[in-house]
C-alpha cells in the first residue's frame, strides 16, 4: 500500500470515524451518568435506544404524523419510562436487597422485556429503515466521503455533549448529581432530594440515548437487535474510564475511529473483535481507563 | 452472606434432620431420574440432557460468583471451548467419550487460571467487563477460527463412542450426561464444605479480611476462576456428546446472561439455588421456545419481579418454607 492511499485511508477512517463514535459517545455518556449516580452499569441502556427509534418509527408508520411531532413524542416516552422504571422499579430492588447483582439483574430483566415487547408489536419482523430528515448527499472533507447527513449527526451530538457538560458543571441540578456521585448520605444531608435527582439522571440518560438513536436510525437498519450498538458504548465508557464523562466521550471517538481503521486497514470482519481488545489492553495497562479516577478501595 | 448464615442460625438437631429428610427424596429423584429414558419419549430426554448442562453451568458460574464473589462474565466462552475441545479431540484425536470431558474441562480450566491470574489486577466493574469483553472476543474467535472451528457454518461432530459403543441418541447420552452431571454436584458439595470453600466465602466478604486471616487469597481467587471453567469446559463436553451440530451464535454474553439469571433466581451463593435455578429457568426458556417474544417478555418479567420481591432468589424462599412446615 502506497503512502498516498494510506493517507486516503486514514482520513476516511477517522472521519467516518468521528461519526459512527460520537453516536457511541452520546450512549457511553448516557451509559456513565446513570452509573456515577447509581453505581448500575445500565445493561438496558441499547434497549432504550431501541425503544426509542421504534417509539418514532411506531407513530410514523400508524399515525402518519409529522417530524416535528414524531421527534419530541419520541424523546418524552424515553424519558418518561426511564424515570418511570428507576423511580418504580429499581428503588424497590434497592430496598429489597440491594446488592449491586440484583441491580444489574433488574435493567436486565428491563432490556429482555423491551425487545420482547418490540417484538410483539411486529414492526420488528422485518428491517426497517427510518427517514431522513437531512439529505444524504455527499460531502467531501479533504480527501475524505462524507454525507449531509453524517455532519447534521456530529454537529447534533457535539452540541448534546455541551449541553450536558454544562448542565453538569453549571447548573444546580448538575452539581445535586455529581454531589450525588461523590457521596449520596453527604448529598441528603446538604438538603438535596436524592430520589428526583436520581430520577433526573435516568430521565436525562433516556434522554441522551434517544437522541443517538434518532440520529443513527436513518444510516442503519433498524431491527429489535439494534441494542447491540451498547456493547460498544460499553467498552468506550471503559477505555474513556468508566467514571468520567469526559472520558465516555473520549473513549467514544477512540473506538469508532479505530473501529473504521481496523475495517479500512485490517478486514471487515475484525471490526467486531476490535472494542473487545481495546477494552482488554486498556484494562490491563490501566485498569481505570484513560480519564478515570484511581480505582477507590471499598471500605472493609 | 444471608444464605449461610440462615443455615448456620439452624440447631444442630434441626440441620440433621432435615438432611436425613431431605435423603429420602433425594434418592426417590435420583431413582426416577435415571429411569426417565424409560418412560418418555425422546423430546423429553433431550430437554433433561440440555436442563442437565444448564446445571453444570450453573454450579460453576455460583463457584465463581455466588461463593468467591468475583463478577465473571465469561462463562459461555468456556461452555465453548469446552464444546469445541470435546468436539475436536474426538473428531481429531479419536478420543473416547471420558476423555473428550476431560480434555474439555481442562482445556478451559487452564484457560480460566490464566484469565483468573489476569483478574488479580481488578475488581467490582472493571472485572466484570474484563471478563465480558474476554467472552465477546472468544466468540469472534469462533465464529471466525473458521480451519478449526468451521466459523459461521458451524461444526459437524461425530458420535462419540464409551467402551466402543457409539452414542447416536439424546437416550443413549442421558445415563452419562446425568451421572457426570451427579458427579459434578456432588464435587461441588464437597468444595462447598471444604476448606477451600470457606476460603472462598471469606474473599467474598472480604479478601483485607481474608488475607489478614492467612488465606492466600490470590490463589484463592484464581482457583474459582479455573474451577468455575471448569465446569463450563465439562458443560460444553456433556453438550457435544449429545448434539451432532455446533453453532458458534448460542455462545456468546446471551448465554452467560441466561446461567447468570439461572444462578441469581435460584438464589446465589447457594448449590441448591443453582440446581433450582437451572432446572426452573431451563424449562421456561425450552417451553417456549417457539414463541421468542414471549419468551423475552417472560425472561424480563421474571427477572425484574423476582429482584423486586423474592431478591435472595429461590432455594432460600423454599427452604424456608420447608422448616416452617416442620416446625407445625
Amino acid at each position: 500500500m502506497d503512502s498516498e492511499v494510506l493517507f486516503l485511508f486514514l482520513q476516511q477512517g477517522i472521519a467516518s470515524g468521528i461519526v459512527s463514535g460520537s453516536v457511541y459517545a452520546l450512549l457511553a455518556l448516557a451509559i456513565v451518568m446513570i452509573f456515577k449516580t447509581s453505581e448500575v452499569p445500565n445493561f438496558a441502556q441499547g434497549e432504550v435506544f431501541m425503544v426509542a427509534a421504534y417509539a418514532a418509527l411506531f407513530l410514523i408508520v400508524f399515525y402518519g404524523l409529522p417530524m416535528w411531532v414524531v421527534i419530541p413524542a419520541a424523546l418524552l416516552f424515553t424519558v418518561a419510562g426511564m424515570m418511570l422504571f428507576e423511580a418504580g422499579i429499581l428503588r424497590r430492588v434497592k430496598k429489597a436487597l440491594g446488592e449491586p447483582v440484583n441491580l444489574v439483574i433488574a435493567t436486565l430483566g428491563l432490556s429482555f422485556l423491551l425487545r420482547g415487547l418490540v417484538r410483539q408489536t411486529g414492526l420488528g419482523d422485518t428491517p426497517r429503515s427510518f427517514p431522513s430528515l437531512v439529505s444524504t448527499d455527499p460531502v467531501q472533507i479533504g480527501q475524505a466521503m462524507l454525507t449531509r447527513l453524517d455532519l447534521a449527526i456530529v454537529g447534533t451530538a457535539v452540541a448534546v455533549m455541551a449541553a450536558v457538560f454544562l448542565l453538569f458543571n453549571f447548573t444546580r441540578a448538575g452539581r445535586a448529581m455529581r454531589a450525588l456521585g461523590m457521596n449520596p448520605k453527604a448529598a441528603a444531608l446538604v438538603g438535596i432530594d436524592i430520589r428526583r435527582t436520581h430520577a433526573f439522571v435516568w430521565g436525562l440518560s433516556g434522554l441522551v440515548s434517544a437522541i443517538s438513536a434518532l440520529l443513527i436510525a436513518p444510516k442503519i437498519l433498524m431491527t429489535p437487535e439494534m441494542g447491540h450498538v451498547a456493547i460498544l458504548a460499553f467498552a468506550a465508557a471503559i477505555v474513556g474510564g468508566f467514571n468520567s464523562l469526559p472520558g465516555a466521550v473520549l473513549g467514544g471517538f477512540i473506538i469508532g475511529i479505530a473501529e473504521n481503521l481496523v475495517g479500512l486497514f485490517v478486514s471487515a470482519s475484525a471490526i467486531v473483535v476490535t472494542p473487545f481488545l481495546a477494552i482488554m489492553a486498556v484494562l490491563v495497562l490501566r485498569p481505570q481507563g484513560l480519564l478515570g479516577g484511581r480505582p477507590q478501595m471499598r471500605k472493609v | 452472606m444471608p444464605p449461610q448464615q440462615a443455615v448456620a442460625a439452624l440447631p444442630a438437631r434441626a440441620s440433621s434432620n432435615l438432611r436425613l429428610g431431605l435423603l429420602v427424596p433425594a434418592v426417590a429423584a435420583v431413582v426416577a431420574l435415571a429411569l426417565l429414558p424409560v418412560f418418555t419419549s425422546g423430546y423429553v430426554v433431550y430437554v433433561a440432557n440440555v436442563l442437565l448442562v444448564y446445571v453444570v453451568l450453573s454450579l460453576g458460574l455460583n463457584l465463581v460468583i455466588g461463593e468467591a464473589g468475583q463478577f465473571s462474565l465469561s462463562h459461555a466462552a468456556f461452555y465453548g471451548i469446552g464444546i469445541y475441545a470435546a468436539a475436536l479431540g474426538n473428531k481429531l484425536l479419536g478420543l473416547p467419550l471420558v476423555g473428550c470431558l476431560l480434555l474439555a474441562g481442562v482445556v478451559a480450566a487452564l484457560l480460566g487460571g490464566v484469565i483468573g491470574t489476569i483478574a488479580l489486577r481488578m475488581r467490582d466493574i472493571y472485572l466484570a467487563l474484563t471478563t465480558f469483553a474476554f467472552g465477546e472476543a472468544m466468540q469472534w474467535l469462533f465464529l471466525n477460527w473458521e480451519p478449526v472451528t468451521g466459523g459461521p457454518n458451524g461444526l459437524r461432530i461425530p458420535p462419540s463412542s464409551l467402551f466402543g459403543v457409539e452414542i447416536l441418541n439424546d437416550k443413549q447420552a442421558y445415563p452419562v450426561v446425568l451421572g457426570v452431571a451427579l458427579l459434578m454436584l456432588g464435587a461441588t458439595v464437597v468444595i462447598s464444605r471444604s476448606r477451600l470453600g470457606r476460603a472462598f466465602r471469606a474473599v467474598r466478604e472480604s479478601d483485607v479480611a481474608a488475607m489478614a486471616m492467612g488465606i492466600p487469597v490470590r490463589r484463592v481467587k484464581i482457583m474459582a476462576f479455573l474451577l468455575s471453567a471448569f465446569y463450563a469446559g465439562v458443560a460444553g463436553g456433556l453438550f457435544a456428546t449429545f448434539s451432532t451440530y455446533i453453532h458458534p451464535e448460542s455462545l456468546g454474553f446471551q448465554t452467560t446472561m441466561t446461567v447468570l439469571t439461572m444462578v441469581v433466581v435460584g438464589g446465589l451463593g447457594s448449590t441448591g439455588g443453582a440446581l433450582l435455578g437451572a432446572v426452573v429457568f431451563g424449562l421456561i426458556s425450552e417451553l417456549l421456545r417457539q414463541a421468542p417474544a414471549v419468551q423475552e417478555m417472560t425472561y424480563g418479567l421474571i427477572l425484574i419481579l423476582f429482584m423486586m420481591f423474592v431478591p435472595r432468589g429461590l432455594a432460600p424462599a423454599v427452604s424456608r418454607w420447608v422448616r416452617g412446615r416442620g416446625h407445625v
